[in-house]
């Protein structure tokens, strides 16, 4: 007989599947949803530079066929957002209206792009790029681009420099260094980010942050740095990391801070609701701080851990770096950032 | 249950013309009316002061800005003022804002733009009874002591206003910045309540300068509305080093224009409008990074996002869960200072949070001015005993009247730090009061007014403009003149666009049973479940309405009808019914003189 237990995952990422499986493994009888706002399935994100350059299609991103959630009997609810989680109820909302019970919920949204306050006053004009939907919405435009500018940046920064100087494309990139993410750039690293962008052809300017203004002219964009002087592009981008994507949560009564607060068991403070994955922010005792998950890696072990402590589990998160990450040459210490090579 | 109608006279004369545009209207004071007021118009019973805000927006689209800044003025008297600095519980209660509906009506944005496109040297209303003889000294001119003013004077009677800064405003003028609240507003609005005859007397310390029993002996009443103006302090090592500052001290010697020293790397401890106030103004004297150190999170803080968002715009950092331990420093001066960092638990009902600190979490940001801005408590001090409620100035509930006969206190002397809108409230109300006291009867009280209304209004597409921003001052241009007012104000077509966003809750839909056909159309084209089979009706103790009993079957269904608490006066019901029998009403909740 099957169960009643419907064990909810939004969030269709690393994490969500990867906690998805191991519950399917673990409990054979359970209702198991994962629901997500983005339409395609299950994707590699670090491809998604190339698929937006027009490297490749979206075939070439794809982690695994419908077949598989079939197989497994999880249920896929795709391009169905969340608006809202009542733990009291124990439901949650759809954007449609539809309400959908939960005994067990996990939280694996993610993060959206991160827009600096300082660009307030002309963020529409910027691109982020957190996933395929951003990337599908410039796709177009990007292939009919010649020149682009990135204000950044991040780790994904570079590989959307990479991609699109692969492409043809010319590139500048305005480097902030202070605001790098995840952490500020030491002068050494940012000497080592610079001279690998440069040898991409990526034309680097330092010093020149914040710029002050990005408009829309006759085809394109021009962009105003702090001296006064100016230069134009056909798109420009805002890569400056990742903030989670909480906002629906607000008010819900589930603690946020700057992503999910949860425990070391990945346990937000109510009941039966978990998060996991670059919405998670956990306090780390061996920086004395919060931390935010960040990568792949990351995602894919905490999805994991997760799922075993919503079935009775008591595995605590293992707060060490696992990876020194080589990003196209530069060696930059994170945490849980995986590299794909 | 009183229910007086009053019908104009001239309906059934079977005259034409000019006659026929008065319409029905009709005033009732029933507590089920009154309470679907409080139901119906949530922004409206959020105000403290109980504005009629649907009446203002409305105003607002027809571009009547005056009549927009009068109609706030009957409530709040500082719409200028408020316009600006509200702490805005109304758009927290706004029913555009409710979950699946979007985002709340820019309402105090609106009130501003009533203020700043009213037709210059428009006409000032004001009701005044006949004088009555009766003084009434009032202490501290802060937005309780200029709301109590204001009233009293109305009522008739002669009002003196101590006040112990050189100017009057209380928190308004030397606690809010320049750059949130230019001073040529704050000085008109006070100046039309001063207009009314207030005789005011600033420079004059009570306690100090004059003792509260001659004050007694002088006055048929005397209210205190001394606020608080003490700061709390942080109850730890090394505050009082050289660089520690308190919040409120920060601000008021900003405001009286006497010079501060900051350094470069300022933190601000603590997470309300004070805090958020410091770290903005020492961005404008030159700090170099300016961070504000809370307790909680920002979903806790009591401010508006808007306020957030400007704070971090300009340049500071929140930084959430930590709590100080320690200050250090060296040679009398501050180095820097200690915090744990906090995790978030429950209260016991649930729904606050209280920081605890986690142990062995202590680390050290160094910094050269701490300023604290973790609140504050009334100074009492007029040499006169009084009950107190813990640090405040005890009152009987409801009835303003300290332990000391004709001695009336209230606004934040009485609640503990508040905000503008509530402290203002609460002068209006003791000001009935005293005028009780004085009068032996209540002279004004609230009714509902209905009006008939014959169209809706309101377009489907309004409900989905997205709400209007705020046009604000460039980042660069903030910091060169340091009071350059940072919000711009809506011009005319935001205005309006942004009005049109209202529901108007005031305008109360209903089904005429006695002609529906039971065709249920209107439940089909509803945007929501707003229109409801039911099969009864509870009332609750107090004579109000309850909730619906509501029923799928058909067989117990004794109406269809419109659940105004759902309702978002979209008008579509109205426009398909086959059978006209939806109704629209115009309700207003507005105060008439009771007779006598
Ligand atoms: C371009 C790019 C390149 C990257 N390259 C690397 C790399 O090389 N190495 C590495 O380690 N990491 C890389 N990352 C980071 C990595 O992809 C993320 O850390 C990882 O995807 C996080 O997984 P997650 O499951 O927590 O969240 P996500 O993968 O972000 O999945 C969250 C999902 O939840 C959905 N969602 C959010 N809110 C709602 C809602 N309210 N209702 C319904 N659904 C919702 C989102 O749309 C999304 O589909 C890259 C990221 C990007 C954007
Ligand atoms: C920096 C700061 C920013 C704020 N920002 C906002 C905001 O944006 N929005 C908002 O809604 N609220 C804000 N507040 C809160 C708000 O200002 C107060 O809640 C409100 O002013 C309280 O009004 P009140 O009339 O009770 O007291 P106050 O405004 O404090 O007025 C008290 C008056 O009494 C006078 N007084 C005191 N003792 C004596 C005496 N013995 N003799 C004679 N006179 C005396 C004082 O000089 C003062 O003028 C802010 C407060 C501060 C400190
Ligand atoms: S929609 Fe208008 S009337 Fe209704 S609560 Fe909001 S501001 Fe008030
Ligand atoms: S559309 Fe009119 S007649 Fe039909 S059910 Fe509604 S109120 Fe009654
Ligand atoms: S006007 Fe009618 S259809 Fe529109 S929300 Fe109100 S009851 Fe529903």
């Amino acid at each position: 007989m099957p169960k009643d237990d419907h064990y909810v995952i939004v969030g269709n990422g690393p994490a969500g599947n990867h906690a998805a499986d191991t519950l399917r493994d673990e409990d054979p009888e359970a209702n198991i949803t994962i629901i997500s706002d983005e339409k395609p399935l299950y994707y590699y994100k670090h491809r998604v530079p190339a698929y937006m350059v027009g490297g490749c299609e979206f075939e070439a991103l794809r982690i695994r066929p419908y077949r598989i959630y079939r197989e497994k009997s999880i249920r896929l609810r795709l391009g169905q957002r969340v608006e809202r989680v009542v733990p009291q109820e124990r439901c949650l909302y759809l954007k449609h209206m539809e309400k959908i019970h939960y005994t067990q919920l996990i939280l694996a949204v993610g993060a959206s792009g991160r827009r600096l306050p300082s660009h307030a006053d002309f963020s529409e004009h910027l691109h982020c790029l957190a996933g395929f939907d951003d990337a599908k919405r410039v796709r177009e435009a990007m292939m009919k681009s010649t020149r682009i500018v990135i204000l950044g940046g991040d780790l994904v920064s570079m590989g959307l420099a990479r991609e699109a100087c692969k492409a043809g494309k010319e590139v500048v990139f305005i480097l902030y260094s202070s605001l790098f993410w995840p952490v500020a750039l030491k002068a050494e690293i940012q000497q080592n980010v610079t001279e690998r962008l440069t040898a991409l052809g990526v034309e680097v300017l330092v010093d020149t942050e914040p710029v002050t203004d990005v408009q829309p002219q006759e085809g394109g964009y021009r962009i105003t740095l702090p001296d006064g002087s100016s230069l134009s592009a056909d798109l420009v981008f805002s890569c400056f990391g990742f903030v989670p994507n909480i906002r629906f949560l607000l008010g819900s009564g589930i603690n946020t801070e700057k992503g999910v607060l949860v425990d070391h068991m990945m346990r937000t403070n109510q009941e039966g609701i978990y998060a996991c994955g670059d919405c998670a922010q956990i306090y780390n005792p061996e920086f004395k701080d919060y931390w935010l998950s960040v990568g792949w890696g990351n995602a894919e072990t905490q999805g994991v851990l997760t799922a075993m402590n919503l079935l009775g589990g008591k595995s605590v998160i293992d707060y060490q770096p696992k990876e020194i990450f080589d990003m196209d040459g530069v060696t930059i210490r994170t945490s849980w950032w995986k590299s794909f090579t | 249950m009183k229910r007086e109608i009053y019908k104009s006279q001239v309906k059934d004369a079977g005259t034409h013309g000019m006659l026929q545009i008065i319409k029905e209207v009709a005033f009732s004071d029933d507590p089920r009316d009154l309470g679907y007021m409080a139901d119906n118009v949530p922004c409206q019973r959020a105000c403290p002061a109980s504005t009629n805000i649907p009446g203002y927006i409305r105003c607002i689209t027809e571009g009547r800005y005056g009549r927009s800044y009068e109609l706030n003025r009957i409530y709040n008297i500082l719409p200028a003022t408020l316009g600006r600095i509200c702490s805005r519980p109304c758009e927290a209660a706004c029913r555009h804002g409710e979950h699946d509906l979007g985002q709340s009506v820019n309402i105090c944005h609106l009130k501003r733009a009533a203020a700043d496109l009213k037709p210059g040297m428009h006409r000032i209303k004001e009701d005044l009874y006949a004088p009555s003889g009766k003084s009434v000294g009032v202490i501290g001119s802060g937005p309780a002591g200029i709301g109590a003013a204001h009233d009293l004077a109305v009522f008739g009677h002669n009002v003196t206003l101590y006040e112990s800064m050189p100017e009057a405003g209380g928190m308004l003028r030397y606690g809010i910045p320049a750059f949130r609240l230019p001073r040529d507003i704050l000085d008109l609005e006070i100046g039309n309540v001063l207009r009314l005859g207030v005789d005011l007397k600033v420079g004059v310390m009570v306690g100090h300068d004059v003792m509260m029993k001659d004050l007694l002996k002088k006055h048929d009443a005397v209210i205190t509305t001394v606020g608080c103006m003490a700061p709390n302090s942080l109850g730890v090592d090394g505050e009082s080093l050289d660089g520690v500052i308190s919040g409120l001290d920060f601000m008021v010697r900003t405001n009286l224009g006497q010079p501060v020293p900051i350094g470069k790397r300022v933190i601000v401890v603590g997470d309300g409008f004070t805090a958020m106030d410091c770290a903005r103004s020492s961005l404008r004297m030159g700090a170099q990074s300016v961070r504000i150190n809370i307790l909680s999170t920002e979903e806790f803080m009591p401010v508006d996002a808007h306020e957030i968002h400007e704070v971090k715009v300009e340049g500071a950092r929140i930084y959430s869960l930590v709590t100080t331990h320690r200050i250090h420093g060296s040679q009398g001066r501050v180095e820097g200072i200690e915090f744990l960092r906090t995790r978030l638990e429950d209260t016991p009902d649930g729904r606050g949070r209280i920081a605890v600190p986690i142990e062995n979490s202590a680390f050290v940001m160094e910094v050269d001015t701490v300023i604290a801005a973790i609140g504050q408590h009334p100074t009492v001090d007029f040499g006169q005993p009084l009950v107190m409620n813990g640090q405040r100035i005890g009152v009987q509930p409801d009835r303003f009247l300290t332990s000391v006969d004709r001695l009336y206190a209230a606004g934040d002397c009485v609640t503990g730090a508040s905000n503008v809108i509530s402290a203002l409230a609460s002068g209006r109300k003791v000001a009935q009061e005293v005028d009780e006291r004085f009068v032996g009867r209540r002279r004004r009280t609230q009714m509902v007014r209905f009006e008939a209304a014959e169209q809706t209004d309101r377009e489907r597409e309004y409900d989905f403009i997205r709400p209007v921003a705020m046009p604000t001052l460039a980042v660069s241009d903030r910091f060169d003149v340091g009071e350059n007012e940072v919000e711009k104000g809506y011009r005319e077509v935001e205005a309006k666009r942004e009005s049109l966003r209202c529901y108007l809750c005031s305008l109360k839909y209903e089904i005429d049973v006695s002609r529906c056909i039971y065709c249920s159309m209107c439940i089909d084209v509803a945007p929501r479940d707003c229109i409801k089979m039911i099969s009864g009706v509870s009332e609750n103790s107090d004579g109000t309405y309850g909730d619906y009993g509501e029923t799928g079957n058909w067989n117990e269904v004794v109406a269809i009808a419109i659940d105004n608490k759902r309702c978002i006066r979209c008008g579509q019901c109205y426009d398909v019914c086959p059978m006209d029998c939806i109704t629209i009403t115009k309700t207003e909740l507005v105060e008439v003189d009771r007779e006598e």
